[in-house]
């Protein structure tokens, strides 16, 4: 089939076919022709902007503004929507702290140091001044500051994402229909996974037990699981705060006995995952606390 | 203390017996109101309960003792507070932003806040509300780089969306210059639906310009409750003009003509009485109950 030839606006009928075709009154075919004639009329142009809606081109226009404004999905965004995750619920991210460039920059700088100088008392840069290490590699005190740091850091990730103060438009969020289980939810799986990675990251560059990495897993979800559960009896601050007085008095007792690796072994792992159990029961049965505002 | 006498039962919003403290602050006292569709303006100086009552009307805080209902809804049912917040529109005093945001970007946020789940609907919306507040060339902005009124204007788009029925702001105007209050009121008074809108403000002349009924809050209880005019009316008789400071006045201060405006109960044998003002109604109440509790 041949599309129609399309008569310029110099004529009537050029006139009253873009009268038709802004008005959406036309074939299928005449308006692919239209649509492929204006671009190269100036004339058509100009006149059909006298027959179109003008109220409803700004309002098309702003629209179009805002979708710029808003952004498009990434690529990233786009693999996470194909394996069926809302849109919406990404679009939810971008108000959690943790999420930031300079959040997780900051991550990456703190287990750089960390990392960093067991690094250096491992391959001698700086002196340990201390004897021997146990065989099979090297002296588990200078894992210490890292066993430390490393799940405080996915604590302070989840707390960021749930803390009020870190949120400038909680009483929003307070007066708003959503779920806040569900923002809670969102925001905190985010967290975590976004903490975890670069902490698991750095426990394989660590010079330590090739287990480490998976021994970090536990701890660091189970503070977390105990800390949203704590907040659920307590103000969100203090859950957090008492989070990680739980896990920061073992590590410093345990460090300066010298053995700071027991708090990522066996025992400790099967306690971490007792508290993993019960925070989540916890979570289950008290998890209308988290809706906001109204508590009763 | 006056109460405003619509039939209770279809009133749109309801509160009854409200008080709440914060630790031996009283912020409010047995507050009892009633409103409907239209404009309600809430005056009262800082410290009075405005907030505190607003917060309690949008959910967002619970009163220790009374109750409150918003189109029939009681806020102590979880589904149906949800219900209230479907149709809630809120602004709080002094709210704080994302500051990576843009305009857009922080629009769309509360929008899904708002449970405007389809990304081209909340385009709409948010189109919608950038142009009642002439945001629009504002969009890709980020917040931080956007003047205190322009911040302002924004807060008062994100309450806009989603078309609400009941708008409780909080110190709309602070903030925006003359020309901008009056973009406002021609909005508010332009809103589609008649919803519930309650504002608070410490400014006399926004109420006098915009809303139809008052509620004057003092010290967490209500002083008045009416309409503007009936509040100026209270004032009548007792506002005169001098050309010098009378000492035996409650208030005085000099105004733009270099004469003396006085406000008192007992105006001296002579005195060139002038019509009151709204703000001459507050004032002498504010006095009045200011007087009451030193006594």
């Amino acid at each position: 089939m041949t599309s129609p030839v399309v008569p310029c606006a110099g004529g009537p009928s050029g006139v009253e076919l873009l009268a038709s075709y802004a008005a959406g009154t036309v074939e299928p075919a005449v308006v692919w022709s239209v649509e492929a004639h204006l671009p190269g009329c100036a004339r058509c142009r100009c006149a059909l902007s006298g027959h179109v809606d003008q109220q409803r081109l700004v309002r098309n226009r702003s629209v179009l503004l805002v979708r710029a404004a808003i952004g498009d999905e990434g690529p990233v965004r786009r693999l996470i929507c194909r394996f069926g995750v809302h849109d919406h619920l990404l679009r939810l991210l971008a108000a959690t702290p943790s999420l930031r460039r300079s959040w997780l920059l900051s991550i990456v700088g703190v287990l750089a140091a960390v990392v960093g100088e067991a690094a250096a008392v491992r391959y001698g840069w700086i002196p340990s001044g201390r004897p021997g290490g146990l065989a099979g590699y090297s002296d588990p005190e200078v894992l210490a500051p890292f066993l430390l740091v490393a799940p405080l850091i996915v604590l302070a990730g989840v707390a960021a994402a749930f803390l009020p103060v870190f949120d400038p438009a909680y009483r929003l969020a307070v007066a708003a229909p959503f779920s806040g289980v569900t923002l809670l939810l969102v925001r905190t799986v985010s967290a975590l996974a976004a903490a975890l990675v670069p902490v698991v990251g750095a426990a394989f560059v660590l010079p330590g037990p090739g287990w480490l990495p998976a021994a970090l897993l536990l701890p660091s979800l189970a503070l977390s699981a105990f800390a949203l559960a704590a907040a659920t009896v307590m103000s969100p601050r203090a859950a957090a705060v008492a989070a990680g007085v739980a896990w920061v008095l073992p590590a410093l007792l345990l460090a300066t006995a010298h053995v700071p690796l027991l708090i990522v072994q066996r025992p400790a792992q099967v306690a971490c995952a007792a508290v993993l159990c019960a925070s989540f029961l916890v979570l289950l049965a008290r998890h209308d606390r988290f809706e906001l505002g109204w508590k009763r | 203390m006056e109460e405003m006498t619509l039939n209770v039962s279809t009133a749109a919003l309801c509160a009854d017996g409200l008080s709440r403290m914060y630790g031996a602050i009283r912020a409010l006292d047995e507050v009892n109101l009633t409103l409907d569709r239209g404009i309600t303006g809430l005056l009262g100086p800082n410290g009075a309960g405005k907030t505190t009552l607003l917060s309690i009307l949008a959910t967002v805080n619970e009163p220790d003792t009374g109750r409150v209902s918003v189109f029939g809804l009681d806020p102590r049912d979880r589904a149906e507070r949800v219900e209230i917040r479907r149709r809630l529109g809120y602004l709080p005093q002094e709210l704080r932003y994302h500051r990576h945001f843009t305009v857009a970007g922080f629009l769309d946020y509360v929008a899904i806040l708002k449970e405007i789940t389809d990304r081209r609907r909340r385009a709409d919306e948010v189109a919608r509300v950038l142009a009642a507040l002439g945001l629009e060339r504002r969009a890709r902005t980020r917040i931080r780089a956007l003047s205190g009124g322009m911040r302002q204007r924004l807060a008062i788009a994100q309450a806009l969306l989603g078309q609400p029925e009941l708008l409780i702001l909080d110190e709309p105007t602070a903030g925006l210059d003359p020309e901008q209050r009056l973009r406002f009121r021609e909005l508010l008074s332009g809103l589609p639906g008649d919803p519930v809108i309650v504002l608070s403000t410490h400014q006399a002349d926004d109420i006098a310009a915009i809303c139809p009924k008052v509620v004057v809050l003092l010290q967490g209880r209500v002083r008045f409750a009416g309409t503007p005019s009936e509040l100026a009316a209270t004032a009548s008789g007792r506002v005169w003009a001098a050309a010098e400071r009378d000492p035996g006045a409650h208030l005085s201060w000099r105004g733009g003509d270099s004469r003396w405006r006085h406000i008192g109960d007992n105006p001296p044998d002579g005195a060139e009485l002038v019509a009151p003002t709204v703000e001459d109604g507050y004032l002498l109440l504010s006095h009045a109950v200011v007087s009451d509790d030193r006594h």
